[in-house]
């Protein structure tokens, strides 16, 4: 499995100013650090700790993440769409991995 | 495998038995129960099960396959993988099924079904895998790897939303027979059968979870499970529940496993192929 892959769903249509639901996926394994394997060892924790969300150059939403988040996480929140800008969701983990990606809305 | 080759026989020699029994009593005998067992019926009815389903799960599992389904990457994966040539031959799947797979939209959904040339079952996951070392000269890919799992997906995906429909007529029957047998036989531990849970106690609870009926249990996968965390396929399930019933779990598509399969598909006759799935 590839760490931060990320898939941003928005509708394909948006009217300016409409409220819309955006979700999107990170491929992560999100170990808790309280995991043992089978000879016993303690499977060290690895997890997305931090996310943001940008909308032009506005931050629009910050999770502060712990180990208790699955894996693969799903968020999906609402976003008022009044400005023709990219939505950019930056991941970051633990370890100091970034995993990023961006969509651009067009609202017509 | 021996041991799986055992039951098969055992199972087919009841069956056997049960139809000459069967014969004796002349017309009334009801088809249902040609291999002489007794079917379960559901302890409540179908209403109070859908209300009892819909307050533990909701929309919640068909909402998250569509919209967060976290082995939609594994299917992006199965479409490369698709277009990828492999072997001696110099081909990829989409040489022969063509570039995006149109010749195969709707194969799917008559799967698992009867190959003569295997005198058995053939699973979708057996048949990619005839396919790739018949026709490509490529090497199987291990069952339950990531490949094989992407491909399977990608090519199941190709019939989503058409209806199911396996066929049980003709020389498939006893194989329909035996699965059945599988299912309705005690076994491990526990002395449990499939059939007690997903049949007569469905819509009670185990523990804390809800004991869902066999009518959907085989139309998507294969399907993202949170428990597991990851992708995985039906017979991967299979070996889940025997291992919860204390029963020792048998290889990937072994005989037993691909009757048992067609058996289940069966049940979901008519719904719409809905892979990758996704189940608590």
């Amino acid at each position: 499995m590839v760490i931060g892959r990320i898939k941003i769903r928005v509708p394909s249509v948006i009217k300016k100013g409409e409220v819309v639901p955006v979700m999107a996926l990170v491929t992560h394994p999100m170990e808790t650090g309280l995991r043992k394997t089978k000879d016993g060892k303690v499977v060290p924790a690895y997890f997305i700790n931090d996310v943001d969300v940008f909308y032009g150059n506005d931050r629009i939403t910050h999770c502060d993440w712990t180990y208790a988040i699955s894996a693969n996480p799903f968020i999906s929140f609402y976003l008022k769409a009044d400005k023709a800008a990219p939505l950019k969701i930056v991941y970051k983990d633990n370890k100091g991995g970034v995993y990023q990606q961006s969509v651009q809305i067009n609202p017509r | 495998m021996r041991r799986c080759f055992f039951l098969k026989k055992m199972v087919l020699m009841l069956a056997m038995g049960a139809l000459a029994a069967g014969t004796g009593r002349g017309a009334f005998a009801a088809p249902a129960s040609v291999s002489g067992i007794q079917e379960y019926k559901q302890n409540i009815s179908t209403q109070e099960y859908e209300k009892r389903y819909n307050a533990v799960y909701g929309k919640f599992t068909g909402q998250m396959a569509e919209q967060g389904n976290p082995a939609d990457f594994m299917l992006d994966d199965g479409k490369d993988l698709f277009k990828k040539v492999e072997g001696t031959t110099g081909k990829s799947c989409a040489s022969c099924h063509g570039e995006n797979g149109e010749k195969l939209k709707g194969v799917a959904a008559g799967y698992p079904k009867y190959d003569p040339a295997i005198k058995g079952i053939n699973t979708m996951a057996l048949q990619i895998n005839r396919c790739r070392k018949e026709n490509m000269g490529a090497p199987e890919l291990k069952y339950e790897s990531y490949d094989q799992l992407a491909l399977e997906l990608y090519v199941k995906s190709l019939s989503n939303g058409v209806p199911i429909k396996v066929s049980i007529d003709g020389p498939a029957r006893p194989f329909y027979e035996a699965g059945k047998a599988y299912y309705y036989m005690r076994q491990g531990q526990l002395n449990m059968s499939c059939a007690i849970c997903h049949v007569k106690y469905a819509g009670h609870m185990i523990r804390a979870n809800l004991l869902s009926n066999n009518r959907h249990h085989a139309d998507h996968w294969p399907g993202y499970r949170l428990k597991w965390g990851k992708t995985g396929s039906l017979q991967k399930r299979f070996r889940g529940c025997n291992k919860k019933v204390r029963a020792k779990p048998l290889p990937f598509q072994c005989d037993t496993y691909r009757d048992l399969e067609l058996y289940l598909t069966y049940q979901a006759n008519g719904l719409p192929v809905a892979v990758p799935g996704f189940r608590m």
